[in-house]
């Protein structure tokens, strides 16, 4: 039981994590302790792959495959960290593995696919407003699709951080965590990621 | 402008209000008398407005059935894996068969070795065995020249009482004459070294051992004649008469299982006188008569019996 123990070390680390328990009853077999785990943060996974790949159908896919993948690697899941930040570096690295499949495919076909997809977004559940009326919200419907065409056309490595901290509200901390990446990186890619974000909205849009 | 684009990366930090006291009031400055850069910091309030708002997504209904449905099937193969990887369950049967090929090569090694055994000592025991029962046609006439000479009377007596008998009643005196050879022959190799004691029993297999060959070669040869009598003692008289007149040597005479047996030594010409005025008597058999009729003295058998 070594995968245990190390729960046990690295404890402090992760206290108040409440997914801990629904692991070590997964990894006892408790298939249905996962279902719990995924309840928990399928909506957030599933944004973060939205906002990064900018498809509905093809984000629902990417996602269903990092929780596969999160079930089969349990046992590899040390506690250093918390389980959501372990989960969220899965589902963030198969969302890039699925840009430069579609980047390698664009450069086969000649043509962009970010582009094609960018707005397209698939039959996407858009959380509804609880209140406003139609015009008001056609017309946030149409800005939101910008703000994620604008998105598309980043560089993964800014998409991803501006993914986190603008739009999922993630600390750095937590992205430092998942991206594994030192925090003036953070900082430094988000800068130009906010930069590049608004000169693309300044020419989309015009005015803001 | 050149201050602009130094600070245009520090921008965003600054709205979010990330930056260090000095790099703040130098943005500060900056933006006091650059309306640029007022406008970005302004603009860019606004997208970060803009990207806090946008809308979540909702998960479809089926997604975590979805996901779980191909949880469980994976659960499933995990589950399949470890029944039949489990420690014990794959230790017992690696066990078992390490046991049976153990057994199995050992048994092979032990039979290649015996093999092998035989292939270097052709001359082991029982060939010898074998080569006393089964005497090659070439071995049987010079056993038959040799038993007599080898042969003290005594025992030459012995052999012939032997040879009346069945010839069931020959095999343990033959195993019993060649068990005493083959205790003298181990006593005799105790003393010997290895080499010496194999080339002593190689040539033990043929030509060292004619003595008990001969005797029983000699004895199945013996003619024996065999009288039903009416009256066994006045035959048993006309009989010796007859002998003594055809010039027989060695007569006895013993009486044995209520017939009497009678043994001499006859030259082979006068058998045939012998046996017919021994049918004057009564019904005759006759075993074992030679061909030759010389001057060579022959054993002869007459059982006499009701």
């Amino acid at each position: 039981m070594l995968w245990m123990s190390n729960i046990i070390d690295n404890k402090k680390a992760t206290d108040g994590d409440d997914d801990l328990q629904y692991v070590v009853l997964c990894r006892k077999g408790d298939v249905d302790a996962f279902e719990i785990l995924v309840e928990r943060h399928q909506k957030k996974m599933l944004n973060i792959a939205y906002r990064m790949l900018g498809d509905y159908d093809e984000t629902c896919d990417v996602v269903q495959e990092a929780f596969l993948s999160a079930y089969k690697s349990l046992n590899k899941f040390k506690a250093e960290a918390m389980f959501s930040t372990w989960l969220y570096r899965i589902v963030v690295n198969y969302t890039k593995n699925r840009l430069k499949q579609r980047k390698n495919l664009a450069q086969h076909e000649g043509g962009s696919l970010d582009e094609s997809a960018e707005g397209q977004g698939g039959t996407a559940c858009l959380a509804v407003p609880s209140a406003g009326n139609p015009a008001e919200l056609l017309e946030q419907r149409e800005r939101e699709a910008h703000v994620q065409r604008c998105i598309s056309t980043l560089d993964v490595e800014y998409r991803e951080v501006l993914v986190m901290r603008d739009i999922q509200g993630f600390s750095y901390e937590e992205i430092r965590d998942v991206l594994r990446i030192p925090d003036g990186t953070v900082k430094s890619r988000l800068s130009r990621a906010r930069n590049a974000l608004k000169d693309c909205l300044i020419k989309v849009i015009g005015d803001l | 402008m050149k201050k602009c684009k130094n600070i245009e990366n520090s921008l965003p930090l600054y709205a979010e209000g990330l930056l260090s006291d000095a790099e703040k009031m130098s943005v500060e400055e900056h933006l006091a008398e650059c309306a640029d850069c007022s406008k970005a910091i302004a603009d860019l309030k606004k997208v970060a407005a803009m990207t806090q708002g946008l809308s979540d997504i909702e998960t479809p209904p089926w997604f975590k059935q979805r996901i779980m449905a191909r949880v469980r099937e994976e659960a499933e193969k995990k589950s399949f894996a470890q029944k039949w990887f489990y420690p014990l369950r794959i230790k017992i049967p690696i066990q078992v068969m390490a046991t049976i090929i153990i057994a199995v090569l050992a048994v092979y090694i032990y039979r290649s070795g015996d093999e092998q055994m035989k292939a270097i000592v052709p001359q082991a025991p029982q060939p010898v065995m074998e080569a006393q029962q089964e005497p090659t046609p070439a071995e049987i006439p010079k056993a038959k020249k040799a038993a007599p000479a080898l042969l003290a009377d005594g025992e030459k007596d012995k052999v012939s009482e032997l040879s009346s008998l069945p010839v069931l009643q020959e095999a343990p005196q033959k195993f019993a004459a060649r068990q005493e050879s083959m205790k003298d022959r181990s006593v005799e190799d105790d003393s010997l070294s290895g080499a010496a004691k194999k080339s002593r029993m190689f040539k033990a297999a043929t030509p060292a051992k004619p003595a008990p060959m001969a005797a029983s070669i000699t004895d199945q040869l013996q003619p024996v004649i065999s009288v039903y009598v009416a009256d066994v003692n006045s035959a048993v008289v006309e009989a010796e008469k007859i002998l003594t007149n055809h010039n027989a040597k060695k007569v006895t005479k013993k009486l044995v299982d209520g017939k009497t047996i009678l043994k001499a030594e006859i030259p082979a010409k006068n058998l045939k006188d012998v046996l017919s005025q021994l049918r004057g008597f009564g019904r005759v058999e006759e075993k074992n008569m030679p061909p030759e009729s010389g001057e060579q003295a022959i054993n002869v058998i007459i059982e006499i019996k009701n």
